[in-house]
């Protein structure tokens, strides 16, 4: 795949924002994105040189909404050169102002990057100027029905890290509280831009949602 | 004929005990010299002593003397103090020959060095959790002890304040004592010497622990600058001095958080407890604890530990072999708070390898350091991302920690058990490790204990073990429950089993039809139970488990479907109204997601379905809620109206088209 050129800018504020101040008014917590919650979908790896697109499945293992943290685990299934269905971890970043903004401030992303990214989402749009401004941290998300994420592999769960494979972007993610449904872009600066990931809520061929739970002590 | 030496001591020992029966006051007193001289320090000697009953003998000796004998009195009440410091069976002969009142008579000898004699025996009593509770409400007490505590001989202030340490416990007690005006002289103590200085702090923390009023009639001591001589005195040079005073600071931190919000005191207070650490004898067994006090539920706080490498410098004791039992507990305890929140802790503690170090504890011989070991990897193992990669459910791990299972200390069984509840959550379709080593059996067969912790936290376990387990586990699981048990949980008397039983009949049925046809075995006595904790339970908690548990049912057959509805409308008005009008958002939630599932579209009886629902008023309750605060609520209340809207427009052709066909 060809390598994006990276464009020189100055660093963006952090994103993890220090301290809590309270009144935060957090986004809203949602039965789809709860642990245990399946989705299918594809990923859109086309260069200019080919066409292609691996289906994907997604399952959200952990959440923590007080500390803005998802996680979970992203299947990539027909992956060319790859025996086995590819298997990564990753750990999401909520942005809801208290722990995390629009502002990305690691991972290679500057805030023109991030800005970028997040104007693909439509339902980004109404924040994109107060985004400008402070990365969104004076935002009020709690009515909002969208939410808005990172989500960075941290590692292969079935396969060696030496599989050929890459993992060191991230994805810009677009949750949609209505219908359960997932958009993102992968970002990296060596891989094709605006990769897009699109998932769905599945409820895994049965009639109606299911709901399993876990509580750690 | 030579002799060893062990019996040589031994007819010695004999020998001492008959002079101290001796008639002349001389050979007596030489005797007790003797005794003393050879029982400071010696727990085998001071064994040996007592088994031969020199405790009585020695307190004749002291009774029978009168107030001109100073030198006997002084000797005798030594020789007391000395069985009584340190060994617990010497406390108890010590208390049994009845010495105490003859120990207080004499604090008023007019002999200064009787007095000194007789305080110091007392205070070591008081050192012991054996003494008597002293009584300060009654009034003669009370005046007693201020009277020690405003002495001029500094052993009997000490006395004083050992007697508060040991003593001081309710409410009641502390507001009394500072009513009494022994706050203040305890602050007047902190400027006294070393004995007094720590004595005193001991008792401070004793006084204000847990209550707000004395504390701030503390801080307001000294025009507000008691805090003040608390903050110097954890800069002192003495390291006893300094843990004390931390863990004075600690004590009000916690009950009274506004008087310390300087974080910088708080992280001075973790650096002085870290560097405190390295101390040998008793202050360093007894700062991991005060750390671990510091930093409980503190995320703050334990970031900054982690930033001053407190867990490097914790993990780096676990190496050491010759580690003393109790500093092990503490030091064990000290992780499990710095990692009860904050992954990155938890990152770093798997990168020291030093989850086989806590490992190796689980099997110390040492009840509270195996409790200790398993509530520090309850903190590691909350890690989702390690859970994820499976790094748990491991044989090392998991075969010790089923053991002590079977361990003869409840709070060992229950610890391991909160452990092991993380452990089995596992996403790595690993859990047959822990079914095949006999954990689900020993699950089991604590579910069913007497003691509602044991159940409570068994059936949390296999609540968690059930979650997203492959169909052929919990066929296993269930099977091994058994319907019967599994029916007795969900109907337990304990509210909080009720609910964790619940939810693993939740997770029981979240995996398709044939999961679900678990809950219909042997007549449906569990579907039945969960439809009648639904309809009258009262804590919320256990609803909303309850009535999941019916909406992934609700995702079934037809006549899994139809079962539910049973369950749903057989009292009028339906309980799903109830819920749907709760101020609870979760519960809202969970019975939208009911009603979304029963009136999915595409089955068969799906319209008839709506129907029921309607005539039962829950569709219009549901219409009602189309702007319901809770956003997941009302996108969720969307969906039902949306597949209910098409057949609603033609109920009365689809109706009468629809047999219906259930399971009652």
């Amino acid at each position: 795949m060809p390598v994006r050129v990276v464009e020189s800018s100055s660093s963006s504020a952090p994103s993890q924002v220090s301290g809590s101040s309270p009144g935060h008014a957090l986004p809203p917590a949602c039965t789809l994105l709860s642990v245990g919650q399946a989705f299918a979908g594809t990923q859109n790896v086309s260069s200019s040189q080919k066409d292609e697109a691996w289906r994907v499945n997604v399952r959200i293992q952990g959440c923590d909404l007080d500390h803005g943290y998802l996680c979970g685990t992203m299947e990539a299934l027909n992956v060319p050169l790859a025996d086995t269905p590819v298997v990564t971890f990753w750990e999401g970043e909520v942005v809801d102002t208290k722990n995390y903004t629009f502002f990305t401030g690691k991972w290679e992303a500057t805030s023109e990057d991030d800005i970028r990214h997040w104007s693909k989402f439509p339902s980004f749009v109404p924040f994109l100027s107060q985004v400008e401004v402070d990365g969104g941290k004076s935002l009020d998300l709690s009515n909002c029905p969208y939410i808005f994420m990172r989500w960075k592999e941290q590692y292969f769960v079935n396969v060696g890290p030496d599989c050929g494979l890459t993992i060191a972007g991230f994805y810009y993610v677009c949750f949609s509280c209505i219908d359960g449904t997932i958009n993102g872009f992968y970002y990296d600066p060596n891989s094709s831009p605006f990769q897009k990931l699109e998932l769905k809520s599945t409820n895994e061929g049965r009639s109606g949602f299911s709901f399993s739970s876990y509580e750690l002590q | 004929m030579p002799t060893s030496a062990s019996s040589t001591s031994s007819n010695r020992t004999e020998v001492l005990i008959s002079l101290l029966r001796s008639e002349s006051k001389e050979v007596k007193l030489k005797a007790l010299r003797e005794v003393k001289n050879q029982i400071i320090g010696n727990r085998t000697k001071k064994l040996s002593y007592i088994k031969l009953g020199a405790v009585p003998k020695i307190l004749e000796i002291l009774s029978s003397s009168d107030d001109s004998e100073s030198l006997i009195l002084i000797q005798s009440a030594a020789t007391i103090g000395s069985f009584a410091c340190g060994v617990d069976v010497g406390v108890k002969a010590v208390l049994d020959s009845g010495a105490f009142p003859h120990l207080i008579r004499l604090l008023s000898h007019l002999d200064d060095k009787v007095v000194d004699a007789g305080a110091r025996s007392l205070k070591m009593i008081y050192q012991s959790k054996l003494a008597p509770k002293y009584e300060f409400h009654k009034a003669e007490n009370m005046a007693f002890l201020l009277s020690l505590l405003n002495s001029e001989n500094e052993n009997v202030t000490e006395l004083g304040a050992s007697i508060i340490t040991h003593s001081c416990e309710t409410t009641a007690e502390q507001k009394a004592l500072c009513e009494a005006g022994a706050l203040s002289r305890l602050l007047i103590l902190l400027k006294g010497s070393l004995n007094q200085r720590e004595a005193s702090l001991d008792s401070l923390a004793a006084m204000t622990e847990n209550n707000s009023e004395v504390i701030a009639k503390f801080v307001g001591l000294n025009s507000g600058r008691a805090l003040n001589s608390l903050t110097e005195l954890m800069k002192d040079r003495y390291p006893r001095t300094r843990l004390l005073a931390s863990v004075c600071l600690i004590v009000i931190d916690h009950t009274s958080p506004n008087y310390l919000q300087d974080i910088g005191i708080k992280t001075k207070l973790i650096m002085i407890l870290i560097e405190l650490l390295e101390e040998p004898g008793r202050v360093g067994d007894e700062v991991p604890f005060a750390l671990a006090n510091l930093i409980a539920d503190k995320e703050d706080l334990q970031q900054i530990a982690f930033e001053v490498n407190a867990l490097d410098k914790l993990c780096s004791f676990l190496h050491q072999d010759t580690l003393l039992t109790k500093r092990l507990q503490g030091i064990l305890l000290a992780i499990a708070e710095l990692c009860s929140r904050l992954e990155n802790c938890r990152a770093r503690f798997m990168s020291m390898q030093a989850l086989n170090l806590v490992t190796n504890a689980l099997t110390h011989d040492c009840a509270e350091v195996r409790t200790a070991a398993c509530i520090c990897m309850r903190s590691v193992t909350r890690s989702v991302k390690n859970l994820s990669a499976g790094h748990y459910l491991d044989d090392m791990i998991v075969t010790p920690l089923v053991h002590l299972l079977h361990d003869q200390c409840t709070s060992v069984q229950v610890a391991a058990l909160k452990t092991i509840s993380n452990i089995v959550v596992d996403f790595t379709n690993r859990k047959s490790v822990f079914i095949q080593c006999g954990g689900l059996k020993d699950l089991v067969l604590l579910s069913k204990s007497m003691d509602s912790t044991l159940r409570l936290n068994s059936v949390w376990a296999l609540r968690n073990l059930m979650f997203l387990a492959e169909s052929s586990n919990k066929e296993r699981i269930v099977s091994e429950i058994t319907a019967s048990t599994l029916t007795s949980l969900v109907c337990d008397p304990e509210p909080f089993i009720q609910e964790q039983a619940l939810a693993l009949v939740r997770n029981l049925v979240d995996g398709g039809i044939s999961c679900i046809e678990h809950v219909f075995v042997e007549g449906g006595i569990i579907i039945n139970a969960v439809g009648r904790q639904v309809r009258n339970a009262s804590k919320s908690e256990v609803c909303i488990q309850g009535i999941y548990i019916l909406g992934n049912i609700s995702t079934g057959s037809e006549s899994h479907k139809e079962a539910v509805m049973h369950q749903l409308l057989q009292e009028a008005p339906s309980v799903l109204i109830k819920f749907l009008k709760c101020s609870d958002a979760r519960l809202r939630v969970a019975a939208i997601w009911c009603v979304v599932n029963l009136t999915y579209p595409g089955g068969p009886g799906s319209s008839v379905r709506v129907a029921r629902l309607r005539d039962s008023g829950i569709i219009s309750q549901i219409k009602c809620m189309v702007n319901d605060p809770c956003l997941d609520a009302k996108f969720r209340v969307r969906t039902a109206l949306e597949q209910c809207k098409p057949v609603l427009g033609c109920l009365g052709v689809k109706l009468s088209a629809t047999t219906e066909q259930g399971h009652f």
